[in-house]
């Protein structure tokens, strides 16, 4: 899970690392042809060039995009793809579980609505508050982590855990904290400024539609904490996280001072989640207590475990995933276009795979307009429902979607495919083949006609099962390199 | 007086959810030295199996006598638990038994989200309310020890006995019969127990069937007297560990005495300092407990051997 | 050499898109504003509310109500309308709302937005509504500082049809001081933003009239209120209750029983839902009187129950069919005086010009001239009877 480079070609042997281990990524059996080829000189393109190119399409997306909409989508990616690089110091590179993230984000954003709104008057210029923002995130950091370095794993993981909801505690009731108003209490802190520098004020929206100055803006951190952070990472600091977090009784022994190591993740972390907490409190105006909760966390954990936790390049990727993915959930046609395109790729290239595998693919669609069929002979109104045109309609016409689905239908066929899925798992051979072909038309009943009608638990299901389907069968996540151990 | 001893019965209240709760967690840390985050969640399906059952069996009118409806209850909602926390074990734990210690702990906060979210779509966020007040007109909240102004309605003796009970019968199974020995040497060396000739996956599953029916029976306690919702899992399974923690995890006996603590410093903070703050100062409690004597009351500490 | 010069045109290429960028997104903002939007295509109405979460079954009322409204009303002023609605779950906090705020601003078919359903929804988006000109119409929220005092927490592009906690407070308590003739007021709050309002009003008129007040606090996670009972003094009249979650309410109201206390809980708007708060001798207060009895509104009623199986008619629904039936009328004003189109800035402007003979509360409806509110609106207190059912009883 090492990012030495984030293409997985080592440059030499590096400090904390085997030799073999070092190298694992190229004794890999390259591909032949034209795409072994391309895959070669790919690369050869250096770390820093892919950022400029990343961020370059990234800044285009406005030109091609006039929705206010689409483009706070966009931001809000920026903004989880900066709470996943600090995530990924704590997580991925001091190998830390910290449930608390989120408050140091909270804990930023709130700093700097404190120091610029109304609220007290400060109205700092934003190169002041927001340097003071991160060394107060830092501190904070610090602060956690102090009593917290004893613990390790598990309890490291509650503590911080009991610190997120401290901090949920304090924020709503931090409007009588001894006789004074500090986070106005559950209402939150209005009339926040947006970012202003030498007198001009950078506004946020624009006639109500999201000014698309704060993406550049959240582009520029994003591109800075990156850069800076993989010189953290590469240095002499860096190297250090990845040997305590391997074996933290070695690198002990080697000399390492490993509580303080762990206070630097920390820190490190914290710092760059009260920066993100800045532009979300700039742009939205207003911070409250509840934005700085546990789905959020979850959110932000699913990404960095997506990308590869370790891995500056894949939690990126990550971010770049989750966040639009979620966001396309809560709208039902777009959920359904995204489901049947994940179905219809994964079973092309289930087909590529292997010659049974094809059998299922096909069989897959063959039983879907036979039960349709079925079902339609039996009682017409059985299949009548959301003849919509588009998707939905093709849809319509392989999926059984009942005019009105019986209240037993929900749950049955929900739990029914979940327990159809675990034992796919179990089974082996041609059953497990034979019964695939049901599980995957059943899953496509069950998304069209439970999931779709309820986008907001039906979007953190999809979560909740990343998660967890990830650390079975992918725990490096897309990018992350794979933990070779050595017995 | 009254004040206090009425506080001291709220507590206790509270506090046998709490250590029924707790129970699960240090049973499944004790043998696989994992914080499974889903526990909570498991409360809650619990409190939800219970409801369904209660609806079947006449709901505020019941078919059959009290007590056999109560223990009915408790029983379908400790059954589908067990069932519910074999399957967690079997398909997001086991395959996750040899990885790094961070891996089970991320699956376990997916399925904790996993479950909440399922039940959610499937159940819709309205509040379940038992309607136990209407069973024979309150009997289960008039009737009991009424001294004074301090009262002690049938539901809370209930409630604690059962509690008791249920421990009682834990207390039994893990030092008294074989799998409970198991168990134990499980917990205390997994590698030399296997070589022993345990067999180490009957164990765990054992142990999520009883950590996981506790989790059932208290998931109906707790319903019984409050309206329960799909969310109220992850602060339960918050508690829950809390209490365990406090106790010293992987220790019954201080699983129960945690539970208690807990709920006597809820009941005692809310009592007598603030209602506002009370959140807080039982944080605190909390942080400063983990911090000083992480291996709790009654925990042996964690002597590491290189 | 040739990999910087690639890296110098691939910034100097995307600073050069970003000011572009940056121009067209003032005037896209603008152009929505002033969009002359032809009133004969699709029309977007969004209700914001909660959905999911523990406060869900207020969306599913509201939701219930608002798109009968739409059904209704659309047809009759010649518009075409489809309903949708955007989810706040309270969980989460207002922030949803503040997205959702930028999703229909973004979305050129919304001329007019109902909701956010909460106080905290509307302080926190309303500004984004009033800089794109289009105004939102709440059929909830109750905070007084939205449409009065100063500085206010929401923008004029803020309406409510229903009054503000500064009637329900003083009404609520003085309804205690006049009817029920209190002594002793346990006053609870939940650590959100409705009920720490509402209970603050309620406090400051009993002190005011003498009356002696206790104040407790329970986080907004609390499910187990034993020891708030315990708390509450056995000479207490009445436990104010201002909850969003019926169901604590009458947990407690059954512990006071249990614990052989007198009093009696007094829940506010939020805790109006006859499904889940029903203990007997309990009061609830609420915005709306009970419609079942307003002889102009039985056609509703029976579509509704009709359309929603015959489900309990609950105060928090019809406002919101009165909020969509003044969102409606202002889109038809405003096509009407623009011949056949309408701008966002249009609807806004005619808002406030919208009256509505049999209004589904009873009486008709007018807007007070001096704030965004309804003219001579009041709450109403009801009882809870031995059968459950809500009686009006101030």
């Amino acid at each position: 899970m090492t990012d030495s480079t984030p293409q997985g070609m080592h440059e030499g042997p590096a400090v904390g690392q085997d030799e073999w281990v070092a190298r694992h990524a190229e004794r890999r059996i390259m591909r032949k042809g034209p795409l072994g080829e391309l895959e070669r000189r790919l690369r050869l393109v250096p770390w820093w060039a892919w950022l400029v190119l990343f961020i370059a399409a990234f800044s285009l997306l406005p030109v091609f995009e006039s929705s206010g909409y689409v483009r706070r989508v966009a931001f809000d990616t920026v903004l989880y793809m900066l709470l996943a690089l600090g995530l990924n110091v704590v997580v991925g590179w001091g190998g830390l579980l910290d449930l608390g993230y989120v408050a140091f984000y909270g804990i930023g954003a709130y700093t700097y609505a404190i120091l610029d709104s109304d609220k007290f008057g400060y109205h700092l210029p934003t190169i002041l508050s927001v340097p003071i923002v991160v060394a107060v995130g830092a501190l904070a950091g610090l602060l956690l982590g102090l009593p917290s370095r004893r613990l390790s794993g598990d309890y490291l993981a509650i503590v911080t855990l009991f610190f997120l909801q401290l901090f949920q505690t304090l924020t709503t009731n931090g409007d009588s904290a001894f006789g004074h108003d500090i986070t106005g209490g559950p209402n939150g802190i209005l009339n926040v400024d947006a970012f202003h520098v030498f007198g001009h004020e950078l506004a946020a929206q624009h006639g109500g539609v999201f000014a698309v100055s704060y993406l550049y803006v959240a582009l520029g951190f994003f591109a800075v904490v990156f850069v800076a952070l993989r010189f953290v990472n590469e240095s002499r600091t860096g190297r250090a996280w990845r040997s305590q977090r391997e074996d933290p009784l070695a690198a002990e022994a080697m000399g390492m001072t490993v509580n303080w190591l762990k206070l630097m993740s920390f820190s490190f972390g914290a710092a760059v989640a009260a920066l993100t907490g800045t532009l979300f409190a700039a742009l939205s105006q207003s911070v409250f207590p509840l934005t700085f909760y546990f789905v959020l966390l979850i959110t932000i954990y699913t990404m960095v475990i997506l990308g590869g936790s370790g891995s500056q390049a894949g939690v990126v990727a990550g971010a770049v995933i989750i966040a639009p993915l979620l966001e396309m959930l809560r709208d039902a046609s777009k959920s359904r276009v995204i489901f049947f395109v994940v179905l219809v790729v994964a079973l092309a290239f289930a087909a590529r795979r292997s010659r049974a595998l094809a059998l299922v693919a096909l069989s897959t669609v063959v039983f879907g307009f036979a039960v349709h069929a079925l079902c339609g002979g039996l009682h017409a109104s059985w299949t009548a429902g959301d003849k919509a045109g588009g998707l939905a309609g093709l849809v319509a016409h392989w999926v059984v979607v009942p005019a009105h689905l019986a209240s037993w239908i929900p749950p049955v066929s929900y739990v029914g495919v979940i327990a159809a899925a675990l034992a796919c798992t179990m089974l082996r051979g041609v059953a497990r083949l034979v019964a695939l072909v049901p599980t995957i038309y059943l899953s496509a009943f069950v998304w069209e006609n439970v999931m779709l009608s309820k986008p907001e638990p039906a979007r953190y299901i999809v979560l909740g099962l990343i998660l967890i389907a990830l650390m079975i069968l992918r725990p490096n996540g897309l990018l992350g390199e794979r933990r070779v151990e050595i017995i | 007086m009254d004040f206090f001893i009425q506080l001291t019965i709220d507590a206790l209240t509270l506090g046998s959810v709490y250590a029924l709760i707790a129970l699960g967690y240090t049973l499944v840390y004790g043998v696989l030295k994992l914080l499974n985050f889903a526990h909570g969640d498991v409360f809650m399906v619990g409190s939800f199996a219970g409801y369904g059952v209660f609806q079947v069996l006449g709901g505020a009118n019941p078919k059959v006598p009290l007590w056999l409806f109560l223990t009915l209850v408790t029983a379908a909602a400790m059954g589908a638990c067990a069932v519910l926390g074999v399957a967690i074990e079997r398909f997001a734990y086991r395959p996750l038994r040899d990885a790094p210690r961070i891996a089970p702990l991320i699956s376990a906060l997916g399925v904790s989200f996993f479950l909440a979210n399922s039940m959610q779509l499937l159940f819709g966020a309205t509040p379940r309310n038992y309607d136990t007040f209407d069973i024979q007109n309150a009997v289960l909240y008039t009737k009991g020890f009424n001294i004074g102004n301090v009262h002690m309605p049938l539901l809370r003796i209930i409630t604690i006995a059962a509690a008791l009970v249920l421990m009682v019968a834990l207390w039994f199974l893990v030092n008294k019969t074989r799998t409970g020995k198991a168990m134990r040497a499980t917990s205390y060396d997994r590698e030399a127990a296997s070589m022993m000739g345990i067999d180490i996956d009957k164990v765990i599953v054992f142990t999520f069937v009883l950590g996981s029916a506790l989790a059932g029976a208290a998931g109906v306690f707790f319903a019984l007297r409050v309206p329960t919702t799909v969310s109220i899992g992850f602060i339960a399974g918050l508690k829950g560990f809390t209490a365990a923690v406090i106790g010293g995890i992987g220790s019954i006996p201080g699983a129960m005495a945690g539970g208690i603590i807990l709920g006597c410093a809820e009941s005692y903070s809310q009592g007598y300092i603030s209602t506002k703050w009370s959140d807080l100062i039982v944080f605190s409690i909390l942080i400063a407990f983990m911090i000083f004597r992480p291996q709790g009351l009654l925990g042996r500490a964690d002597i590491r051997k290189v | 050499m040739k990999k910087a010069t690639v890296l110098a045109l691939a910034v100097l290429g995307t600073s050069v898109v970003a000011a572009s960028a940056q121009g067209s997104s003032q005037s896209a903002a603008q152009r929505y504003a002033s969009a002359a939007f032809n009133c004969k295509k699709q029309i977007t109405m969004p209700l914001v509310t909660p959905v999911t979460g523990g406060a869900g079954f207020l969306g599913a009322i509201q939701g219930s109500w608002a798109k009968l409204a739409v059904q209704q009303i659309a047809p009759q002023l010649h518009l075409k309308v489809k309903f949708v609605l955007g989810d706040t779950p309270v969980e989460q906090g207002p922030a949803p709302a503040q997205a959702l705020a930028q999703k229909y601003i973004g979305d050129p078919s919304v001329l007019i937005v109902l909701g956010p359903s909460t106080s905290g929804g509307v302080a926190a988006s309303s500004a984004a509504y009033f800089q794109a000109k289009m105004a939102h119409i709440s059929p909830s929220a109750t905070r007084t500082s939205l449409t009065q005092g100063s500085p206010k927490d929401a923008t004029p592009a803020f309406f409510r049809v229903v009054p503000g906690d500064y009637i329900q407070g003083p009404s609520d308590a003085n309804f205690m001081i006049k009817n029920l003739h209190v002594k002793k007021v346990v006053i609870m709050d939940f650590q959100e933003p409705y009920s720490t309002g509402l209970a603050a009003a309620v406090d400051t008129t009993l002190k005011k009239a003498g009356v002696q007040t206790i104040r407790l606090s329970a986080s907004n996670t609390t499910t187990d209120y034993s020891s708030y009972v315990t708390k509450v003094p056995s000479d207490a009249d009445i436990v104010f209750f201002p909850t969003q979650k019926p169901g604590d309410a009458q947990t407690f109201a059954q512990q006071l029983i249990e614990q052989g206390k007198k009093a009696k809980v007094f829940g506010g708007d939020g805790s109006n839902d006859p499904a889940q708060f029903k203990q007997p001798g309990s009061y609830v207060s609420n915005f709306a009187p009970d419609i079942t009895g307003i002889a102009s509104d039985q056609s509703i009623i029976k579509a509704w129950r009709k359309a929603n199986g015959n489900g309990q008619i609950s105060s928090f629904g019809p406002p919101s069919y009165g909020a969509a039936q003044v969102a409606l009328n202002a889109i038809a004003k405003a096509c009407k005086a623009g011949h056949g189109t309408a701008t966002r800035l249009s609807v806004f402007r005619s808002v406030k010009k919208v009256q509505i003979k049999n209004w589904i509360l009873g009486g008709s409806f007018k807007w007070s001239t001096k704030s965004n509110d309804p003219l001579n609106a009041k709450f109403y207190i009801f009882q809870i009877q031995s059968n459950g059912s809500y009686k009006l009883v101030g």
